[in-house]
């Protein structure tokens, strides 16, 4: 088991543009075939159904864009790294790109925060209001949001999972700079957050773009 | 707004009716189910530059992406048609409920799938016509793009709206729609089309004139240069074609299979499509003669390709898509002469690839355990029959020849291989059909059940499962039973009971079709050009995606046909004789009228007919290919 877990190869890359519609089940599926594409010698599930094996540490809500997408799978040859990059670049769909490839490090329950860059478009108030009302809005002693799961919905206070760390407003254009509790325990999804931050005070964009910019291990370092 | 007639805009790019669509899509695809359906971008799509591009083809499916994704014919033309450098073709389906009912609030116009441009502007808009149900979800698409729905009311010269397919064989109920229709095979005459549509543009023909040279191409069936009269019957009485136009349209056929363009990439969804895999096609036609199947007419003669054509297709696709399955494609792939070699073949790099291999159409009388084995080598398919009748005389006069004893042999086959689920197709309605072959149908899963239970060898620890699949029979064009009255729908929904009465065992699960959507199928694959008002009225009314149970709606139809003094019995239950002028009968598709009286008559004498490879039985396809299909 360690030779394997030695042999396991993560992959970082950028899901950009239309391709954030993609969703992770089909995502997953896209990487399958992606790299029978590339014919990177990788390891297959053995027994009646043999297929390619892979692990992304965490999964992207539907309609984000990231710029720190991992995936892990395991190679049964030694190929160099760079070589993993650009081969996959070569077969990648439009929006996909790989920029780093390194064994993994740690274990994908090492992760816990993610920081996201948060666009959004208003059609009727200037940003700097929205500014104002969200900062007004993140200061109270408690932000309870509701979270559905499959179990069943909760409610959650977010208060300490949740930081907006940077906000900008042009015009009527607010860009935001967030920080939310990520991984397997707890998960903030930002726009949930937003969603009812938006229920609650009436100040709902008219489009916005998500991007995931970082993912963070409990010392807010790179997840690696 | 572009000149109509005059002066005419070669290059679209200049053009800002052209909209494009990307940020209104922003706004509204997070809203609806499954929105990679809506993005495109997919691997394998092909993005040009509309500077640089002559003539922009829309080619729509008239049915939702997963579906319109699975045909292979679309992947086809798609990459021919963008082989040319300077023909841009992109992608457009159906929209489902959700997503148009936001499209229409906000005024987003149907777009094509590579460019995320409005179509409506496009040179060429291109419907392929599966099925009879989907008519409606044509003009749907029609009027999403912002277009009239009939033909005489858009009288520019683009977007030229044009049909193929299998429905194309008796376009006559949609005549008033399409600007032209294309019969047969695409590979050669849609860049025929193309090339003399770009000829017409910078000459700057009106649309009138260019349908006028388009019907000296061979292939092309323009209906508003056919007078059709009616005989006080409601019969047709005559069809005169005008401006010159072919008296009899003949279709269009690939002779050398082996030279025919293949694509060699498909477009990859990144949804999951019906049928998600890599496809080759390995032969056109069929040498069975089943007296039902239209398919297995229109789609005459019979053509195979080689093993090693195949071999390299299939493994070009493979390695460009990524694909871990690659179905061996067409009406009867068992039939194929070189089948065990080409499996051979095959196998060295599939097995190694982990690359599975499916065979979707086998017949139950070819089925050979060494076949088995090679389909279950990397993974087991399932397994599926289509006895078509449960008698042995139902079975003759559909000419469907295959024994009971073959059946039964196969699902031994089948069981010994280690399966145990079977599923077996069958028809209700046939023409002759009594209420004792009816009962036959589930008679003969019984048996299947009991054989199972019979075997020393069946596998361990596990149930079986018969799941009989019962559609009504929908009599259709050029084929032997286009002389056939359809059951009527009381008559069909009481031999559904009856088949439901006859089962005795838990193991047989009975599945059956709804009756209205055949009886409305019967109406419009053997309509004439009356039917046209009829399917705008049922698409105005709310029509759409009549495919699908959820949306199809009969009153909406019966509305119509009464609104429009239709009497849909005339057109479905009516038996017509072997001497009226049907209503298609000035489209050739190869196989003559006087064949299919021929069969018509041996069906009513419960007399079978050998298979072509057997013995010619002289159905006049040959012609097309200037000679003998065999040796």
């Amino acid at each position: 088991m360690a030779e394997l877990f030695q042999t396991t190869v993560r992959v970082f890359w950028k899901k950009e543009g239309r391709i954030k519609y993609i969703s992770h089940l089909d995502i997953n599926r896209c990487m399958a075939r992606a790299l029978k594409r590339s014919r990177l010698p990788v390891w297959h599930t053995l027994g009646f159904n043999p297929h390619i094996y892979t692990t992304f540490a965490l999964p992207l809500a539907l309609g984000y864009e990231s710029e720190c997408e991992s995936v892990d799978f395991r190679l049964t040859e030694q190929v160099p790294m760079q070589e993993v990059v650009d081969r996959l670049n070569a077969v990648f769909p439009e929006g996909m790109a790989a920029y780093h490839a390194a064994p993994a490090v740690q274990k994908p329950e090492a992760i816990c925060w993610a920081d996201y860059r948060i666009i959004q478009e208003f059609d009727h108030i200037p940003a700097e209001q929205a500014a104002r009302t969200l900062s007004d809005w993140c200061a109270r002693p408690a932000l309870p949001v509701l979270k559905k799961t499959k179990k069943g919905e909760r409610m959650v206070d977010v208060k300490p999972h949740f930081s907006v760390q940077g906000v900008e407003a042009q015009n009527n254009i607010l860009t935001l700079s967030v920080r939310a509790a990520a991984g397997a325990s707890l998960n903030i999804n930002p726009t949930l957050v937003l969603d009812t931050f938006a229920a609650e005070t009436g100040t709902a964009a008219g489009w916005q773009r998500v991007v995931r910019t970082a993912i963070l291990d409990g010392t807010f370092h790179d997840f690696r | 707004m572009m000149e109509k007639y005059g002066t005419v805009c070669v290059k679209k790019g200049c053009c800002d009716l052209l909209r494009n669509v990307k940020k209104d899509l922003e706004r509204i695809l997070l809203q609806v189910q499954k929105p990679s359906r809506y993005t495109g971008g997919e691997l394998g799509s092909v993005v040009k530059d509309p500077e640089k591009v002559d003539v922009r083809f829309a080619f729509c499916f008239p049915d939702v992406y997963e579906v319109g994704m699975s045909h292979l014919g679309m992947k086809i033309l798609y990459a021919l048609t963008n082989a040319r450098e300077n023909y841009w073709c992109e992608r457009v389906f159906a929209p489902d409920q959700d997503m148009e009912q936001l499209m229409r609030e906000r005024g987003i116009p149907l777009y094509g799938l590579e460019s995320l441009d409005a179509i409506g502007e496009f040179d060429f808009i291109g419907f392929t016509l599966q099925y009879e149900m989907s008519f409606t979800a044509v003009l749907n698409m029609l009027d999403l793009a912002g277009l009239e729905v009939r033909s005489k009311d858009r009288r520019n010269l683009w977007p030229v709206v044009v049909a193929g397919g299998p429905c194309a064989c008796n376009p006559e109920p949609v005549a008033d729609f399409i600007d032209l229709f294309i019969l047969g095979e695409g590979e050669e005459v849609n860049l025929e089309l193309m090339d003399l549509y770009l000829v017409c543009k910078k000459e700057g023909c009106s649309k009138q004139e260019f349908l006028r040279r388009a019907a000296q191409i061979e292939g092309i069936y323009v209906p508003s240069l056919y007078e059709v009269r009616y005989h006080p019957d409601g019969t047709v009485a005559a069809v005169a074609p005008q401006e010159g136009a072919p008296a009899v349209v003949h279709k269009r056929i690939i002779r050398d299979l082996d030279k025919v363009f293949y694509p060699e990439n498909f477009v990859v969804p990144f949804t999951q499509a019906v049928h998600d895999r890599a496809m080759v096609e390995v032969l056109r036609g069929c040498i069975r003669g089943c007296r039902f199947c239209q398919a297995g007419f229109i789609y005459r003669p019979f053509r195979e390709k080689q093993e090693d054509t195949i071999n390299r297709n299939a493994h070009t696709l493979c390695d460009n898509t990524g694909y871990d399955e690659v179905s061996l494609t067409s009406l009867s792939t068992s039939d194929y002469s070189q089948l065990e070699p080409l499996l051979n073949g095959m196998l060295t790099w599939t097995e190694p690839d982990a690359v599975n291999i499916a065979l979707p159409s086998l017949r139950v009388d070819n089925f050979s355990k060494e076949l088995i084995d090679r389909v279950a080598a990397v993974r087991k398919s399932s397994l599926t029959f289509a006895p078509e009748a449960g008698t042995q005389r139902m079975r003759d006069v559909i000419n469907k020849n295959v024994t009971e004893e073959e059946v039964l042999r196969t699902c031994r086959t089948a069981f010994e291989g280690g399966f145990t689920n079977v599923k077996l197709y069958f028809m209700l309605g046939l023409p002759t059909e009594t209420d004792e072959d009816v009962e036959g149908i589930v008679h003969l899963a019984q048996k299947v059940v009991d054989l199972f239970y019979h075997l020393p060898d069946k596998p361990k620890g596990k149930g079986v499962s018969v799941n009989v699949s019962v559609a009504c029979f929908v009599p259709k064009p050029f084929t032997p039973f286009e002389f056939e009255p359809q059951d009527t729908m009381e008559n069909l929904r009481r031999k559904q009971k009856i088949l439901l009465e006859t089962v005795r065992s838990r193991k047989i699960n009975v599945k059956y079709h709804d009756s209205p959507t055949s009886f409305l199928e019967a109406v419009l694959a053997r309509g004439d050009r009356r039917l046209c008002p009829m399917v705008e009225y049922a698409w105005r009314s709310g029509s759409k995606l009549d495919g699908w149970n959820d949306y199809f709606r009969m009153e909406r139809w019966e509305d119509a046909a009464e609104v429009c003094g239709i009497d849909l019995a005339f057109y479905a239950n009516r038996t017509r004789s072997y001497d009226e002028i049907m209503p298609w009968d000035h489209l050739d598709y190869g196989v003559s009228k006087v064949f299919l009286i021929r069969e018509n008559e041996r069906a009513h004498q419960d007399a079978t007919t050998p298979h072509c490879r057997n013995h010619c039985a002289g159905c006049g396809a040959n012609r097309l290919l200037g000679g003998a299909c065999f040796g």
